[in-house]
C-alpha cells in the first residue's frame, strides 16, 4: 500500500467529478441543436448524455485480496462509460425551421436545463468534498514528515 | 535495557491505523455519487479477538497461505443501518467530513507524541545539554 493511496483515491475522484462536469456543459452548449447526429441520412437532434460512474477494484484480484482477509479494495472511483439518455424528443412548431417535419414540428433535444444545472451543483459539491478530503490527507502527510525533529 | 520502550512502537501502530482510517474516508468521499456503492468503515481489532481468531493449523509448505484472518490489526467492513439514497448509496457526507477532521486531529496529536518521545530520548543521550 502507497502512502499516496489517499491522495490518489481522492484524484481518482476529481477527474470522474470533472469529467460530469465536462458532461453537463456539452448538454448545456447543445441545448438547442437540432444537428446532433446524421441517422438514415436524416440529422437527429442532440441526446442528453449521462455519466456511469462505478468504485473501482471491482477486478478479480480484488475480491481475491478481500477473501485472503487483506484489505486493499478501496482505490477510488472510475467513470466506466457516457450514456444516451432515452427520453423522447420535444417536438415544437416552428415551420420556418429548416429542419421542421412535414406537419411543421421541429424535434427538440432532450435536455432539462433544470436537471443539468442540479446535476451541476451536486457534482461542484462533490469536487470540493474531495479537495478537502485530499488537503487533509496532504496534511497529515508533511505532519508526518516532521517525526523526529 | 531496551532504549526504546513500547511507546514508539504503539504509537506506530496507532498512526498506520490512523492513515487506513483516512484511506477509506477518502475513497467514501470519492465515491458520494457513485449508485450502489455502500459505505465502508474500518473496524480495529484488539488484542483478545486477535488471540481468538487465531486458527491452530500447520502449514506444510511455506508458499501456502497464512491460516486465520488479518494480521494487519484492522478489518474493512461495509456500513449498515444507515438509510439509502435513491441511488442505492449510502454515503453519508457529513459523517464523512466529521470523521475524517476527528482522524486528522488523532493523527496530529499522535505525530506530536512521537515527536516528544523523539526529543525527550535526545535529550537523554545529549544529557541534557
Amino acid at each position: 500500500m502507497s502512502i499516496f493511496q489517499s491522495i490518489n483515491t481522492s484524484a481518482s475522484a476529481l477527474t470522474a467529478q470533472r469529467v460530469r462536469m465536462d458532461v453537463i456543459s456539452s448538454n448545456m452548449a447543445n441545448m438547442d441543436t437540432t444537428r446532433g447526429e446524421m441517422v438514415d441520412g436524416e440529422w437527429q437532434p442532440y441526446r442528453r448524455k449521462m455519466v456511469v460512474t462505478q468504485p473501482q477494484g471491482n477486478q478479480f484480484s480484488s475480491f481475491l485480496n478481500k477473501a485472503m482477509g487483506s484489505s486493499s479494495t478501496v482505490d477510488g472511483v472510475k467513470v466506466t462509460e457516457i450514456v444516451e439518455d432515452d427520453t423522447p424528443f420535444e417536438l415544437i412548431y416552428d415551420p420556418d425551421h429548416p429542419d421542421a417535419n412535414d406537419e411543421g414540428y421541429v424535434a427538440m433535444p432532450n435536455v432539462d436545463p433544470l436537471k443539468e444545472m442540479v446535476d451541476l451543483i451536486s457534482s461542484t459539491r462533490s469536487y470540493e468534498a474531495n479537495v478537502t478530503a485530499m488537503n487533509a490527507t496532504k496534511g497529515m502527510l508533511m505532519k508526518a514528515l516532521e517525526i523526529g525533529k | 535495557m531496551k532504549l526504546f520502550s513500547n511507546t514508539i512502537n504503539n504509537l506506530e501502530q496507532a498512526l498506520s491505523q490512523s492513515t487506513t482510517k483516512q484511506r477509506v474516508i477518502s475513497n467514501n468521499i470519492a465515491n458520494v455519487d457513485t449508485p450502489n456503492y455502500k459505505a465502508q468503515d474500518v473496524r480495529f481489532n484488539n488484542a483478545l479477538s486477535n488471540e481468538m481468531q487465531k486458527l491452530q493449523a500447520n502449514k506444510t509448505n511455506n508458499k501456502h497461505f497464512d491460516f486465520g484472518s488479518t494480521s494487519s490489526g484492522y478489518q474493512i467492513t461495509n456500513r449498515a443501518n444507515t438509510n439509502y439514497q435513491h441511488n442505492g448509496n449510502n454515503v453519508d457526507i457529513d459523517k464523512e467530513m466529521t470523521e475524517m477532521a476527528k482522524n486528522q486531529i488523532h493523527y496530529n496529536a499522535l505525530i506530536d507524541r512521537l515527536s516528544s518521545k523523539f526529543s525527550s530520548l535526545k535529550t537523554v543521550i545529549k544529557g541534557g545539554n
